[in-house]
C-alpha cells in the first residue's frame, strides 16, 4: 500500500485537474458579481441580499408612475413618491444571488426551448446513427461478401478525418440545399457516425457465429437477426457509443454556430451560453455560469445512472 | 419429418479442400452419427445440409426436394450448436418460443406491445405457449422456463438447447457436437436421453461427434468421416466388427484395436513375427499388410506363441482389465484385454504368451484396404500353432 502512494498522488492531482473547472463553474454559479471579480466568498459565496441594478433601472418611475402612486402616498411631494418607489424597486430587485443567476440563466434567455432542441437534436442524431451503424457494422463482423475487408478499411479510414476539416465543404452542401437554419442542418452530416460502426462491429465480432446459425435456423432473416438478436446483446457497446455520441452533440458548440444563424429557436445549449457575453460591458459570468450547469447536469446524471454498464460497454466484454 | 439425401458434395475453403465428394442417404427416422478426428469436415457437412455453407458442387434433398436454392430458415431443419447459442437476452421460455414465433406469427405481430392488438395474435400465442410447455415438460425443464441463461447449468442450457430444437415438427434435426461441453457423468446421461427422445420421435437425426463411444452408443448408423471422406457407413456393430478401412478400424474402439506388422508370403500365406499363420488371402498383391486384432480377440497363453512379450502396464476398470504388453520386434504395445482374476499371471513385468482367433483378425493391405477374401488352411485348428 504504501510503495503505491505515488500513484496515489498522480491520480489525486489528476482528478483536481480535472475537478477544478467543474468547481469554478458552480462556484461562479452560486457567487454575486461582486464577489465574481474579487474572488471571494468561498465556495457558496456569502449569498448577502443583491440588488440587480438592471431590474432597478427597468422600473425607474416617470411622471405617469408617480401619478398613479401619488393615491398611495397622500400628501407627498412628488420626489417623496418617486424614492418611495425607488425604495420599493430596490427592495423587489434584491436577492440572493444564487436565485439571481439561475433565474437570469432561464429567463433572460429561452433556456428550456434550448435544452429542448439539445434534446431532440442529440436524440435524433443518435437514433439515425444506431440506424445505420448496426447493420453496418453486423455486415463487417459476420457477413461474408466480396471487398469487406476494403470497406472496413475505409471505416478506418474515416475515423481519421478531422470534422473540421470538412466543415466548410459540408455548410456549402446544407446552404446550396436551402438546409441551414434547420434542425436537418444540425442531424443529417453526423447521422452516419464511423466511430460508431467501428465500435459495434468490433462488439458483434465477439458474439459467437453459433448464434447467429441459430438465429437463422430458427427462422430469421438478417434484418431480424440485427434487431431481435445483435441489437439486445449489443446494449452495453451501444451504451458506451451512446455516451460518446450525446456528449459529443449535446456539447457541440463549433457546428451549430456555423449552421444556425440567427433562429435563436434552433439554438442548442451551448449557443445560449452566448447570451450572457457582454460584449462592451462586462460579461455575466454568474448567469453564464448558472446556465452551463444546467447544460451539463443532465449528462452527468445520466453518465451516473449508466456509470456501470458505460464501463461493460467500454471493456467490450458483454457475452462469454 | 423426411429423409435426407446427399450426394458428391464438395467443399473448399480457399486452398483446402474440406470434403472430397461425400455421398450420404439417411433414411426417415433413422439415426446417423457423423464420427471423425477433428478437421474430417464432419461439421462442415452438418452445416452444408443445413444451409448455413454452400457445397462447391454436389446435391443436398430434404425429403426428395433439393433444397440448394433454400435458405437455412427454410429447410425446416432444427439444429443443436456445440455451444447451446442461446439468446442470452430471453428467458427459457422465450428462447424456446423463437422458432414457433418466427414461424406463425408475421412481422407485425412479432412487434411489441402493438402486436398484441393485432387480430389472432393472442390465440397462436397461446397456442406457441402450449408447446413450449409440452417440450419443457419433456425434457424436465419446466420449473426453469422464466430464467434467463446465464442463470443455467451447462446441462440445464444443453436441455433448453434441444428444447427449441424440438418444440416445432422439423424434416430433421442436426446436433453438432451437443455433448462436448457437458461433464462426463452428465454427458452419459443426456446420451441415453437423445437416444430414447430419438424412439419417441422417430425423427430423423444427424449427429456429429468427435468420440466414437457417443456414436456407437446411439445411432442406428455410423458414417467415419476422415479427409474430407466418408469412410465407411455401417450400423455400429458392423463398423466395429467389420470395418472397411484400418481407419476406420483404428478410429473406433476405446482402447484402439492391436495393429500388427504382416507379411503376405509368396504363395499367399500370411507371416508374422517370421512365423507363417494358417490363413491365406486368395488374390491380391504379396508384401507388407497389417494385421488388426481387438484387445478382446487376445487370449494369454502358455507355450510357444509368436507373440511373446512383457507386462509393462495395466489398467484395471473393475468389471475388465486392459494390460499394455511390450512385444519384442514390435513398435508398438500391444493391448490385451482380460478379466480382473487374471490379475496374479499379469503382474508388471511377468512374461507372457499371446494367443488369437484367426476368425477375428482383420488383413489389411499395404494400401489400408480390408482384405475379406482369406482362406483358413487347417480348418479345424484355427488357431496359431
Amino acid at each position: 500500500m504504501t510503495r503505491d502512494w505515488w500513484k496515489h498522488l498522480i491520480l489525486i492531482l489528476g482528478v483536481i485537474i480535472v475537478i477544478a473547472p467543474f468547481y469554478m463553474m458552480v462556484s461562479y454559479s452560486f457567487k454575486s458579481p461582486g464577489e465574481i471579480d474579487r474572488g471571494e466568498g468561498g465556495f457558496f459565496g456569502r449569498q448577502e441580499l443583491m440588488v440587480d441594478e438592471r431590474c432597478v433601472k427597468l422600473r425607474d418611475p416617470d411622471r405617469d408612475d408617480i401619478a398613479v402612486a401619488a393615491g398611495r402616498f397622500p400628501g407627498h411631494s412628488d420626489s417623496d413618491i418617486r424614492d418611495a418607489l425607488l425604495a420599493e424597486a430596490q427592495s423587489d430587485c434584491s436577492m440572493r444571488p444564487v436565485i439571481f443567476n439561475y433565474t437570469k440563466a432561464f429567463t433572460e434567455a429561452p433556456l428550456l426551448r434550448y435544452l429542448l432542441n439539445g434534446v431532440i437534436v442529440t436524440a435524433s442524431i443518435f437514433f439515425i446513427q444506431v440506424i445505420v451503424a448496426l447493420p453496418a457494422a453486423y455486415a463487417l463482423a459476420k457477413l461474408k461478401f466480396w471487398g469487406r475487408e476494403a470497406v472496413f478499411s475505409l471505416v478506418l479510414f474515416c475515423l481519421l478525418i478531422p470534422v473540421h476539416a470538412i466543415a466548410l465543404p459540408l455548410y456549402i452542401m446544407l446552404a446550396k440545399l436551402g438546409l441551414t437554419n434547420t434542425y436537418a442542418a444540425l442531424v443529417v452530416p453526423w447521422t452516419i457516425s464511423v466511430f460508431g460502426i467501428f465500435l459495434m462491429r468490433q462488439f458483434f465480432m465477439t458474439v459467437p457465429d453459433d448464434l447467429i446459425d441459430a438465429a437463422r435456423m430458427d427462422g430469421m432473416g438478417e434484418f431480424t437477426i440485427v434487431w431481435r438478436v445483435m441489437l439486445p446483446t449489443a446494449v452495453p457497446a451501444l451504451l458506451a457509443f451512446a455516451i460518446f455520441s450525446i456528449v459529443a452533440h449535446w456539447n457541440d458548440y463549433f457546428w451549430p454556430r456555423i449552421v444556425v444563424t440567427g433562429n435563436r429557436d434552433l439554438f442548442t445549449p451551448p449557443l445560449g451560453l452566448r447570451e450572457f457575453k457582454g460584449d462592451g460591458d462586462g460579461s455575466f459570468f454568474g448567469p453564464m455560469m448558472a446556465t452551463a450547469t444546467v447544460i451539463v447536469t443532465p449528462l452527468i446524471v445520466a453518465f451516473l445512472l449508466a456509470q456501470k454498464r458505460f464501463i461493460e460497454g467500454i471493456t467490450l466484454n458483454g457475452m462469454k | 419429418m423426411a429423409g435426407l439425401s446427399i450426394e458428391n458434395v464438395t467443399k473448399r475453403f480457399g486452398e483446402t479442400e474440406v470434403l472430397k465428394g461425400v455421398s450420404l442417404d439417411i433414411a426417415d427416422g433413422e439415426f446417423v452419427s457423423l464420427v471423425g478426428p477433428s478437421g474430417c469436415g464432419k461439421s462442415t457437412l452438418l452445416r452444408i445440409i443445413a444451409g448455413l455453407e454452400t457445397q462447391g458442387a454436389g446435391s443436398v434433398r430434404i425429403g426428395g426436394t433439393p433444397v440448394e436454392d433454400q435458405r437455412a430458415a427454410d429447410r425446416n431443419l432444427s439444429m443443436v450448436f456445440q455451444s447451446y447459442a442461446l439468446y442470452p437476452h430471453l428467458t427459457v421460455g422465450e428462447n424456446i418460443a423463437v422458432p414457433l414465433r418466427m414461424r406463425r406469427l408475421n412481422g407485425v405481430q412479432r412487434l411489441p406491445l402493438v402486436g398484441g392488438l393485432m387480430p389472432g395474435t393472442r390465440a397462436v400465442a397461446r397456442e406457441i405457449g402450449q408447446h413450449v410447455a409440452d417440450a419443457a415438460t419433456m425434457l424436465e425443464i419446466g420449473h426453469l422456463l422464466d430464467r434467463k441463461p446465464g442463470q443455467l447449468s451447462g446441462g440445464q442450457r444443453q436441455r433448453v438447447a434441444l428444447g427449441r430444437a424440438l418444440v416445432r415438427d422439423p424434416a430433421a434435426f442436426l446436433l453438432d457436437e451437443p455433448l462436448s461441453n457437458l461433464d462426463a457423468k452428465l454427458r452419459v446421461q443426456t446420451r441415453a436421453e437423445i437416444a430414447q427422445l430419438h424412439r419417441r420421435l422417430a425423427a430423423t437425426f444427424v449427429y456429429v461427434t468427435h468420440d466414437q463411444v457417443e456414436a456407437m452408443t446411439m445411432s442406428d448408423r455410423i458414417a467415419v468421416m476422415m479427409g474430407g471422406r466418408i469412410l465407411q457407413c455401417a450400423p455400429p456393430d458392423v463398423v466395429y466388427e467389420d470395418p472397411d478401412r484400418i481407419e476406420v478400424a483404428e478410429f473406433i474402439g476405446s482402447p484402439k484395436i492391436n495393429i500388427l506388422p504382416l507379411e503376405i508370403l509368396p504363395d499367399g500365406r500370411l507371416s508374422l513375427q517370421d512365423r507363417a499363420l494358417d490363413l491365406a488371402v486368395v488374390e491380391g498383391a504379396r508384401g507388407v499388410a497389417s494385421l488388426g486384432l481387438r484387445p478382446e480377440a487376445l487370449r494369454l497363453k502358455s507355450g510357444d506363441s509368436p507373440l511373446r512379450g512383457r507386462v509393462v502396464h495395466s489398467e484395471n476398470l473393475g468389471s475388465e482389465m486392459f494390460v499394455q504388453i511390450d512385444v519384442a520386434d514390435l513398435q508398438e504395445r500391444i493391448t490385451l484385454r482380460a478379466t480382473p482374476e487374471q490379475r496374479g499371471a499379469l503382474a508388471l513385468g511377468t512374461p507372457v504368451a499371446l494367443d488369437f482367433d484367426l476368425h477375428k483378425a482383420l488383413i489389411f493391405d499395404a494400401d489400408g484396404a480390408r482384405i475379406r477374401r482369406l482362406r483358413h488352411l487347417n480348418a479345424a485348428a484355427s488357431e496359431v500353432a
